[in-house]
């Protein structure tokens, strides 16, 4: 297990984090997820030893520090291949600079080698050069070079973010069974909250250099904690108005809510993902309001659909199965009633987090 | 068993992961300045030393002597024609070798770099053998009564081949970067070449041409082995600043010799002064355009 | 419509023929037809005349001291060049600007004001030169000292660049895989410079090999002690030998052209590298 404790780093005069207590189990697939400028990196950055945090502890089991910077292994966003090495003398780097007693005989190096490019897939390449293979193949050589040393702990900044959207979704399915296959403690950075639920075991959310959340991809998904995560982990509508009784109220309407946080507050707002909206014909619900279609964008599995709502002219965003789609035959420019089915309501209190 | 690292133990780690120990840095750091001091500090910090020991009077008596005087004088009208010749050539060089394609472009660009290969005493001695004397125009010259060797025209075109690549060798590389997309685009909108050169492309590569310049002046005063073939040694009349420095050194007049070395001292460290400004403009200009 | 080629970019822009007409004559007029004399005097020599000038025993010691001194020199310059580069872009410390400026500084002074100074700084009575017990001044030792300063700024100006846009993640990507600095500097960054620093050193050795102004002063130009080639060339003019200084001449021009030869070789090597990238 590693174990953070109350890390804190600071660059000049930018406070990158702030107190970060964060416990990874041996074995994890963990995705640190957050915007530009979160300070995900730069914890990633503090595990591997690749920078210093100014206040806070670092701890490592026994088993995952001993001679800690051989046992982390990194795979830059940019993959820092060397250049002038060919494939095989890049996965062979870590082997062959162990100091004189620890290292392997030269074709014990060989046989490794050989075997992590097939890992990787990559059997045919050992005598190319860097410069000679497409993105998602780089990416692969670092990650069989990284993988070579037997690191207890391997990291990953944004191991997919230079890549093309069709060779990321196949590499990061990849990458997931190769963290089942080789079972080292994984933790990986990126921004793409799709990557983070596809992937990892726990997802650990940073935002302004703090955790905000951490949990399953599903917990985070369909529980979070604060208006922050709900934000960022999807397309969201958003409903104002004031909490009473465990309603949430906006002007004739009002809704049920899940959890009950809170039942009074003269401001609240209403969470509500697109998918978890229904269109109806019917009219005059005390939970549904009017409003305007103003785009269909009718491809892929799901129809979204843009409505305006008449009242307070605000934007929202549905998403309905081709199914239902095809039975309303829903028209542009057609009013139509628009219910919120789940919604997550958050006061004031919450967005200080 | 668990290891638990600290803040100070973390930036342990951190610091042998692209720095090195404090104390080679600290020796390198040393080593490198001491170096410095003693190759290049000192050089420059005695000649004015030397140019000041008797005092001001001595100093100014040195520098406004009539052969100094002349020798100034004529430094500085074979810079004149030189490096404005140069830079012509230069920029004619770059914009058809970085503006076109055609056969023997690298041979021609390795051409241009001859003048820095050869020994200055192999420049003067080339323009000896044509105009000299005994050489190829010789007889002609002198049955017409013109004289290159041993006089001012000769010194000029030693100056010439000597820094005869440097606006060149300066703009091919920025030329290069550049591209010619923005040319082509002013040509586009109506623009004659000439207008093309003067509003899009000299604008461009204005500092780099400025830097050139700079570089092309402090060789073509400063030069001494290929100007000492052609010159003759005529006091007054064919002396540079180099050879009058050398003569006076020649002939035990230290203290002049060094007065007139501290002027072109000064002038070194101008030049230094301006290749950096120019080098700080051409750096913010490129990060502008990124 | 005909099939036309698309045209080509490089003939939309006017001014080829000008430019290219103009640079070619003013290159032909000033360097090739003056250094093509060189040959053709040279010609007039018969084979045996030639070799008998070119390997006067005279001739070949200061082969010698122009080779054995132009080369220590650039070996100098070449590791002290890398060295300084390395301090000035990885190191921040007092006067590192001061200093970075003044390294370009013998491009600036003239020749023959090194040479006064140096001279100067480095006899027996001089600053640095009381206090070295053996003499520099009037020795080969002397000789390098001047072609180091000349020399001096050909090897950082070309390695810095390099170390500038070296990327930091590489040297993290193999401190990650338990690379020692030392290693991290053998295999990581040392391939990155090498082709920059010969082409450096090269530069470096070429100038130093055609060096005169500043040497004539601290050499004191003894016949096969501390005469250079170069001022053995000058001698020769003075006594009016023409033909023998123009062989001397012809043996120093083929050197340098093969040395041209090697920079443009590495050059067009260190390009190819960096446009892998």
């Amino acid at each position: 297990m590693i174990r953070l404790t109350d890390i804190s780093k600071r660059f000049g005069n930018y406070q990158a984090l702030k107190g970060i207590d964060l416990d990874i189990p041996s074995g994890e697939l963990v995705a640190l997820l957050g915007p530009s400028g979160s300070g995900k990196t730069s914890l990633l950055r503090i595990i591997a030893g690749l920078e210093g945090a100014d206040e806070g502890s670092i701890r490592f089991d026994a088993d995952e520090g001993n001679e800690l910077e051989k046992n982390v292994g990194f795979v830059f966003q940019h993959y820092a291949l060397f250049k002038h090495m060919t494939v095989f003398e890049n996965v062979a780097y870590g082997l062959k600079v162990k100091k004189r007693k620890d290292r392997l005989p030269k074709k014990v190096i060989r046989e490794k080698v050989l075997e992590l490019l097939k890992l990787v897939r990559l059997e045919g390449f050992a005598d190319r050069y860097p410069s000679q293979l497409s993105g998602g193949q780089r990416q692969r050589v670092a990650l069989a070079r990284t993988l070579a040393v037997e690191p207890k702990i391997l990291l990953l900044d944004e191991p997919f973010g230079a890549l093309d959207a069709k060779v990321r979704k196949e590499l990061r399915r990849w990458l997931r069974r190769l963290h089942d296959e080789v079972a080292v403690t994984t933790i990986f950075v990126t921004h793409d909250q799709e990557e983070a639920l596809d992937v990892a075991d726990r997802i650990v959310i940073l935002n302004d250099g703090k955790i905000i959340q951490e949990g399953s991809p599903d917990e985070v998904y369909h529980h979070p904690n604060s208006p922050f995560v709900y934000n960022f982990l999807g397309d969201v509508n958003l409903f104002k108005g004031r909490l009473e009784k465990g309603k949430l109220h906006q002007g004739v309407c009002e809704w049920e809510i899940n959890g009950d946080i809170v039942s009074q507050s003269e401001t609240a707002v209403g969470f509500v993902r697109p998918h978890d909206i229904s269109i109806s014909r019917d009219h005059a619900l005390k939970d549904s309001v009017p409003a305007w279609i103003t785009y269909i964008q009718a491809f892929g599995k799901s129809v979204r659909i843009e409505l305006k709502r008449q009242d307070s002219e605000e934007y929202l965003e549905a998403e309905l199965s081709r199914e239902q789609f095809t039975e309303l035959r829903l028209q542009i420019k057609e009013l139509v009633f628009v219910k919120p089915n789940q919604l997550h309501v958050f006061t004031p209190d919450d967005y200080v987090i | 068993m668990a290891i638990e690292l600290s803040p100070e133990q973390t930036a342990d780690v951190r610091k042998h992961a692209t720095t090195e120990p404090a104390v080679v840095r600290i020796a390198l750091i040393i080593m490198v300045t001491v170096f410095l001091i003693l190759f290049l500090l000192f050089p420059l910090i005695i000649i004015f030393t030397q140019a000041f020991s008797k005092g001001w009077q001595v100093y100014l008596a040195a520098i406004s002597d009539p052969d100094a005087l002349s020798a100034i004088k004529l430094t500085l009208i074979v810079a004149a024609i030189a490096v404005p010749l140069n830079a012509v050539f230069g920029i004619a060089a770059a914009w058809c070798i970085t503006k076109f394609r055609f056969k023997g472009k690298s041979i021609f660009i390795t051409l241009i770099d001859l003048p820095f290969a050869v020994s200055p005493v192999i420049a003067g001695l080339v323009f000896v053998l044509l105009f000299g004397g005994q050489g190829v125009f010789g007889e002609w010259l002198f049955e017409n009564d013109i004289k290159i060797i041993f006089a001012v025209p000769g010194i000029i075109l030693a100056t010439m081949f000597i820094t005869f690549p440097f606006v060149a060798r300066e703009l091919i590389p920025i030329m290069q970067a550049q591209g010619s997309s923005e040319e082509e685009a002013s040509m586009l909108l109506g623009a004659s070449g000439w207008k093309t050169f003067i509003h899009v492309t000299l604008p461009n590569i204005k500092w780099g041409l400025l830097y050139g310049i700079i570089l092309c002046n402090a060789r073509a005063i400063g030069e001494f082995g290929a100007v000492s073939v052609v010159s003759g040694h005529i006091r007054g009349l064919t002396n540079t600043m180099p050879l009058h420095i050398e003569i006076l050194y020649n002939e035990y007049q230290f203290t002049a010799s060094f007065a007139v070395a501290s002027l072109m001292s000064v002038a070194a460290i101008f030049t230094l002064v301006l290749k950096n400004f120019f080098e700080w403009k051409m750096d913010k200009g490129m990060g502008e355009k990124a | 419509m005909t099939l036309a080629k698309p045209a080509r970019p490089s003939r939309s822009l006017p001014g080829f023929g000008l430019t290219l007409g103009f640079s070619l004559f003013y290159l032909s007029l000033l360097v090739l037809l003056p250094l093509s004399m060189v040959f053709l005097k040279t010609a007039g020599l018969s084979w045996e005349e030639f070799l008998g000038v070119v390997t006067d025993k005279r001739v070949v010691a200061s082969y010698k001291l122009s080779f054995g001194t132009a080369f220590l020199a650039a070996v100098i310059n070449l590791v002290f060049g890398i060295l300084i580069a390395w301090v000035f872009t990885r190191y921040r410390f007092p006067f590192r600007r001061l200093l970075d400026g003044l390294i370009d500084l013998p491009f600036a002074l003239p020749t023959a004001v090194a040479g006064i100074a140096l001279t100067t700084l480095y006899a027996e009575q001089g600053w640095i030169g009381q206090w070295i017990p053996f003499k520099i001044v009037y020795t080969p030792i002397g000789i390098t000292m001047a072609l180091v300063f000349v020399g001096l700024p050909f090897v950082v100006r070309m390695v810095q660049p390099i170390l500038q846009g070296l990327e930091r993640e590489l040297e993290e990507a193999s401190y990650m895989m338990g690379a020692t600095r030392l290693q991290t500097f053998q295999h990581i960054i040392f391939p990155e410079i090498v082709p920059a620093a010969l082409t450096g050193f090269a530069l470096t050795f070429a100038r130093a090999l055609g060096e005169y102004g500043s040497v004539v002063f601290i050499a004191g130009n003894m016949p096969m002690k501390t005469e250079i080639t170069p001022l053995i060339i000058m001698t020769k003019l003075e006594q009016y030998d023409y033909a023998g200084a123009t062989a001397i001449a012809v043996v120093m021009l083929v050197i340098s052209f093969i040395l041209l030869l090697c920079i443009n070789g590495l050059q067009w090597w260190a390009s190819r590298k960096t446009e892998e990238n």
